[in-house]
């Protein structure tokens, strides 16, 4: 019985692992989008630059938006470990909701600048933006459909230790997407303005 | 590292962990925004400010929620970390040394129109550069039918002639004999749409033939000569 836990232990740590090594090389992508972005984000080609286009209160929703629910992430994640499962649903339902907020807002800001006719194909500055701050946003909505799948998953099972090393992995991506998001915020929008 | 082990440390613990990680995350996201809002610091040393104020978030959110440095196998999970950090900096970095180093070593435009004048290039692939500033006459060549008119044009250095296509196709004017084209003045073919017209600046002097390239029948030829 000892045995077959350090067994499990064991397990746990490889598949951990292999999921850090999975972040570690989307950071290396992230840090690809950074570079191009840090590079390109003056050639505006005459049009409106960052410091025209961006609304700093809106960014610093979202990050808030953001790092309160890495928090309940964290939050949720613990409550699973203790194995309380109603907990676990509202921490991970809190965190859900405020992902798809942030999201949201996301989702309002390229849609503003589409219409002004701020778009992808503007130029070099608008190109590396909208690929840097999408393909985080992308990471946010692949995260959501996987914690609502967890969700439905432990609302149906109840808690189990697969499910539990799934909402570690879990909390790991989501803790790693809010990271990025600090350096997006700190370089494309205070950094427009500094 | 890992999210809380479960045989790491005790549930009251990751849970100030967590506190203390959000209320140092959210300081250290407002007082940036402060010093970017109210200017109190400008320029290059508030760009450094904020970058330092991310950098000593990331290491709050490493310690406080990711929890790396926990855990049997942290180890190699830390080593990982900060050859992926390393290797992310040097991406960064380089690239921004590298263009910014470029973008300051490259001709402005001035210099270059400058070059372009004293080397006496008068245009680049049919597009005057300069050399030829000015007014001169405008000279006309129309193709109707598959017929030029005037099948010779004679000209000054510098003045323009103006390609007509009133045909009903596409007219590509190449120059020299056919199959074996030359070049005028840079320019190996200028393409015509039907119904438009392109014009090129004759800075070349020298007789030269013309021809549509897709029906070599078609074809007519110019002379340069200088202006004194």
């Amino acid at each position: 019985m000892v045995n077959h836990e350090a067994h499990e232990a064991a397990a746990d740590e490889r598949v951990m692992f292999g999921f850090w090594v999975y972040l570690m090389t989307d950071l290396l992508l992230f840090s690809v989008l950074f570079a191009s972005y840090s590079v390109l984000h003056g050639n505006t080609v005459g049009g409106p630059t960052g410091r025209d286009l961006f609304t700093l209160p809106l960014a610093l929703q979202e990050t808030i938006l953001l790092l309160t629910s890495s928090f309940t992430c964290g939050l949720g994640l613990l409550a699973a470990r203790s194995n309380k499962k109603w907990q676990t649903l509202i921490c991970f339902g809190i965190t859900f909701i405020l992902g798809a907020l942030f999201l949201s807002l996301e989702m309002k800001e390229f849609t503003e600048f589409i219409h002004s006719g701020q778009t992808l194909q503007t130029n070099a500055f608008l190109s590396s933006f909208f690929v840097l701050v999408g393909t985080h946003g992308l990471h946010i909505t692949s995260g959501l459909l996987w914690m609502g799948v967890t969700m439905g998953y432990i609302l149906k099972r109840g808690l189990n230790k697969a499910l539990v090393r799934k909402l570690a992995l879990l909390s790991l991506f989501w803790h790693f997407l809010d990271i990025v998001w600090i350096f997006i915020f700190t370089i494309v929008y205070l950094g427009a303005f500094a | 590292m890992s999210t809380p082990a479960p045989h790491g440390m005790s549930e009251q613990k990751t849970l100030t962990s967590y506190v203390v990680g959000f209320l140092l995350s959210l300081s250290f996201t407002l007082m940036p925004y402060y010093l970017v809002v109210t200017h109190r610091v400008a320029g290059t040393s508030l760009l450094i400010t904020i970058l330092t104020f991310a950098m000593v978030q990331l290491l709050v959110q490493v310690i406080f929620f990711l929890h790396l440095g926990r855990g049997a196998s942290s180890q190699a999970n830390i080593y990982f970390f900060v050859g992926t950090f390393v290797a992310m900096l040097v991406v960064v970095v380089g690239s921004i040394v590298i263009i910014s180093n470029l973008h300051s070593n490259m001709t402005s435009l001035d210099q270059t129109k400058r070059i372009i004048d004293s080397e006496g290039i008068y245009q680049v692939s049919g597009e005057l550069t300069g050399a030829c500033r000015g007014h001169y006459p405008n000279h006309r060549v129309t193709i109707e039918n598959g017929k030029v008119t005037p099948l010779l044009t004679i000209a000054t250095k510098c003045d323009t002639l103006t390609f007509i296509d009133n045909d009903i196709v596409n007219v590509a004017i190449t120059f020299g004999p056919h199959i074996h084209h030359t070049s005028y003045a840079g320019l190996d073919i200028l393409s015509v749409p039907k119904a438009h017209t392109k014009t090129i600046t004759l800075s070349q002097t020298g007789t030269f033939l013309f021809h549509d390239h897709t029906r070599p029948e078609v074809k007519g030829s110019f002379a340069v000569v200088d202006a004194n």
